[in-house]
């Protein structure tokens, strides 16, 4: 009745599976911050979680920004660019801007956005290290993840960062002049369809179905939640102190009240609201009770299934738990099907 | 049963007499509404209005292609030239990889929250969107006001998509209108590279969707009455898909009206086809908003009514301060600034700040609500009474509730 948007769509289906069997490509430029000054590096201590001051210049840090109450504002990648320059990657930087601004104080730094600086290319997939070899000036093969380096691609100048929101164990990010965009793109699209890969241009396969199948977070799924609940406390500098540590060792030391669960739905054409629309998400009942919410539902075309997130009452649900899920037999399951 | 969280009021709703939170409403008999009670009474007051004025336009400009071809054009290249002057990407989430058009369905999901028609997004991705609202207090007016906004929301996705990197083009319907009769709004866009469709002119924009088959019908027991920010389940937020989060502190201040967004302009758009005269449609538009006016309280019932929601005591008897009151009521439920200069069994006068009335900045929105309220007095009332402006300040809109014999009345 309700008709999958997901699995019998040829076009995400091809653009999905290149990524997971050979390469995929795509436009995926970020907000970006760039960060300087001499009190750079123990500003950014401050502002979050984890630790910045032992990120090697050249290396990237994948962290939280939390409030006072130990909730997420945003996951970002930090990049240090040089001793007392930092990137960070974001998709909220107006928000971002306003909560440094406010937390300034007598730090020495200046911050810029440099967005429209930059173009971001994402090559993800097996076969994305063979790709850039066929490009660029210098071999990328010793690249280590989330490590950056500077080289041409064909004359133009780039940046070029291993990592992704894929999943892939290779995938890089190329950064370049957006002058130069047109020109990359070119050389991007022949090479990768050699190597039997294509771009991918759907918004659902770059943000939600490609990283879902990871377990990874994108926006909505982390708001109102504290890295406890999601799983995103393992990289918490606590010898530092920063903004929200006093209530995240509060939360550590009374147990987090909710947790992220994975999930999957077999019955293929589905009507369950996930808050990735926006909005609350399906509730999720259990004997009467409400235990959660649909964060997120995609589907994984690796396991041909819907699957998604549930953000559920600590300890009530356990993977191989099966519950009705809007009268949709779902089952719970790790968050993660790579 | 499931523990399925029923709508509330706010919790906070109207906090304090202080109002220093949420704006609380206060009739002149110190009756007190809630912030989201008077939220939905502008709403539905100003839909009524709104649903008048589009009669008036359809005498003005009798076909309906007509009608509608004109309203759709209009409001396409106003909205479309705002939508450049006035960007916002970072304020709607949309973000800098999203290419194409279907970043306004963004602008659009947010419009519909803060407007009360509340619903849900079904689907967001680059070739396709969908959204399904189960509320539009708009359905009142006329299936030509649902093209109409299909195509103002059209102009914005157009003007969005300029400023971002080239993407796929989308095709913005409402293949369901509750303005038609149907259960919900359902809004599809759709992009025709992947989806191709014949062309259409842009007023007919009611489909039908080459994706009909992903839509997805929310059944009447799942169907909600209140936007995000008033439900308790969204911690009184609205939240979209990219987090875009605002609470309902700015939305009676924001508040934009059918008439003032869409039909007002629409007047003067057939007064510029030159399809009536300026004072053709003066003239019309009086007529229909003055015969509104007096249909709301023909029946004695609804003088009894309003009464009780204004909390008037029994020694006040048939004068103006009954409609003084609701006006009241209604001016402050719009957060527009006021002064009482006369309050009694005789007279009321009230002055009025233009620029608050002239709601989305269109002139003779005030003008509208004079001549419903001409008609209102004369029911709720009796017909000694009438409503004039009189002696007004500049910028202001002096408005004097009194008995008045008018031999061309």
């Amino acid at each position: 009745m309700y008709k999958n948007i997901f699995k019998y769509d040829d076009m995400k289906r091809a653009e999905h599976m290149a990524v997971r069997n050979t390469v995929g490509w795509y436009f995926w430029t970020h907000q970006l911050l760039e960060i300087t000054g001499p009190d750079v590096t123990a500003f950014l201590e401050h502002m979050f979680a984890g630790n910045v001051s032992r990120l090697a210049v050249g290396r990237d840090r994948y962290t939280t920004m939390l409030d006072e109450n130990g909730q997420i504002i945003d996951d970002v990648v930090i990049m240090r660019r040089s001793e007392n320059v930092y990137w960070v990657s974001t998709l909220f930087a107006t928000k971002t801007d306003d909560w440094w601004y406010f937390h300034q104080g007598d730090y020495d730094v200046e911050w810029t956005e440099v967005t429209d600086d930059w173009a971001m290319y994402a090559v993800q997939g097996p076969k994305s290290r063979a790709l850039l070899e066929q490009l660029t000036k210098d071999p990328v093969a010793d690249l280590k993840f989330f490590a950056q380096m500077e080289t041409e691609i064909q004359g133009i100048p780039c940046l070029i960062n291993r990592g992704g929101f894929t999943g892939e164990k290779l995938g890089y990010e190329i950064y370049v002049n957006p002058e130069h965009a047109e020109a990359l793109e070119a050389l991007l699209s022949p090479a990768a369809q050699a190597l039997g890969g294509r771009e991918v241009t759907e918004f659902q396969v770059m943000a939600w179905t490609l990283p879902t199948e990871a377990g990874f977070y994108y926006m909505r799924d982390l708001a109102h939640t504290n890295p406890f609940e999601v799983g995103l406390d393992k990289g918490i500098d606590w010898d530092k102190d920063f903004i929200g540590k006093s209530a995240l060792e509060k939360i550590q030391a009374e147990g987090a009240a909710r947790e992220m669960l994975g999930f999957e739905v077999p019955e293929a054409d589905i009507y369950i609201q996930s808050k990735q629309y926006g909005g609350p998400g399906q509730a999720v009942i259990l004997d009467g009770e409400e235990i959660g919410r649909v964060s997120k539902l995609v589907y994984s075309y690796v396991k041909e299934t819907n699957i998604g997130y549930i953000l559920a009452k600590k300890g009530v649900l356990k993977p191989g738990d099966h519950l009705k899920i809007h009268g949709y037999e779902a089952i719970i399951t790790e968050k993660n099907w790579l | 049963m499931g523990q399925k969280i029923d709508e509330r009021i706010p919790k906070n709703s109207g906090e304090g007499a202080g109002f220093s939170t949420f704006n609380a409403v206060q009739s002149p008999w110190n009756k007190l509404y809630s912030y989201q009670e008077a939220l939905h009474y502008a709403s539905r007051f100003e839909s009524v209005l709104s649903a008048a004025a589009t009669q008036a336009l359809r005498i003005m400009v009798p076909d309906y292609a007509q009608r509608a071809q004109m309203m759709c054009e209009e409001a396409y290249a106003r909205l479309y030239a705002t939508g450049q002057l006035y960007g916002n990407d970072d304020g709607f989430g949309i973000h800098p990889f999203m290419c194409g058009q279907f970043a306004g369905a963004l602008i659009g999901d947010k419009g519909d929250d803060a407007l009360l028609m509340c619903g849900r997004c079904q689907d967001f991705g680059t070739y396709r969107a969908e959204k399904e609202l189960d509320v539009c207090d708009w359905d009142i007016c006329g299936s030509e006001l649902c093209r109409t906004t299909t195509m103002s929301l059209q102009g914005q996705a157009d003007a969005s998509a300029e400023r971002r990197r080239k993407g796929p083009t989308m095709d913005y319907l409402m293949v369901e209108a509750k303005g038609c009769g149907d259960r919900h709004c359902r809004i599809i866009a759709e992009s025709r590279e992947k989806y191709p469709a014949p062309p259409h002119a842009l007023w007919e924009s009611f489909g039908p969707a080459v994706t009909e088959d992903y839509k997805k019908y929310t059944e009447e027991e799942d169907c909600v009455s209140e936007s995000m920010m008033f439900r308790e389940e969204c911690n009184y937020h609205f939240v979209n898909g990219t987090n875009n989060e605002t609470d309902s502190s700015n939305q009676m201040v924001n508040m934009s009206t059918a008439a003032s967004l869409y039909i007002l302009p629409a007047i003067a758009e057939a007064v510029k086809r030159e399809y009536v005269t300026q004072t053709q449609a003066d003239h019309i538009l009086k007529c229909v908003l003055e015969a509104a006016g007096k249909a709301m309280f023909g029946e004695r019932y609804a003088i009894k009514a309003c009464r009780d929601y204004l909390g008037v005591p029994d020694s006040v008897g048939e004068d103006g301060r009954i409609l003084g009151g609701l006006i009241e009521i209604l001016l402050q439920s719009l957060v527009c600034k006021y002064e009482v200069e006369a309050f009694n069994r005789e007279e009321v006068v009230l002055v009025i700040d233009r620029t608050g009335l002239e709601i989305t900045g269109t002139k003779n929105v005030p003008e509208a609500h004079l001549m419903m309220w001409q008609g209102m007095v004369k029911t709720l009332v009796n017909t000694q009474w009438s409503v004039w402006e009189e002696d007004s300040p500049a910028r202001k809109m002096r408005v004097k509730i009194a008995k008045k014999i008018d031999k061309f009345m």
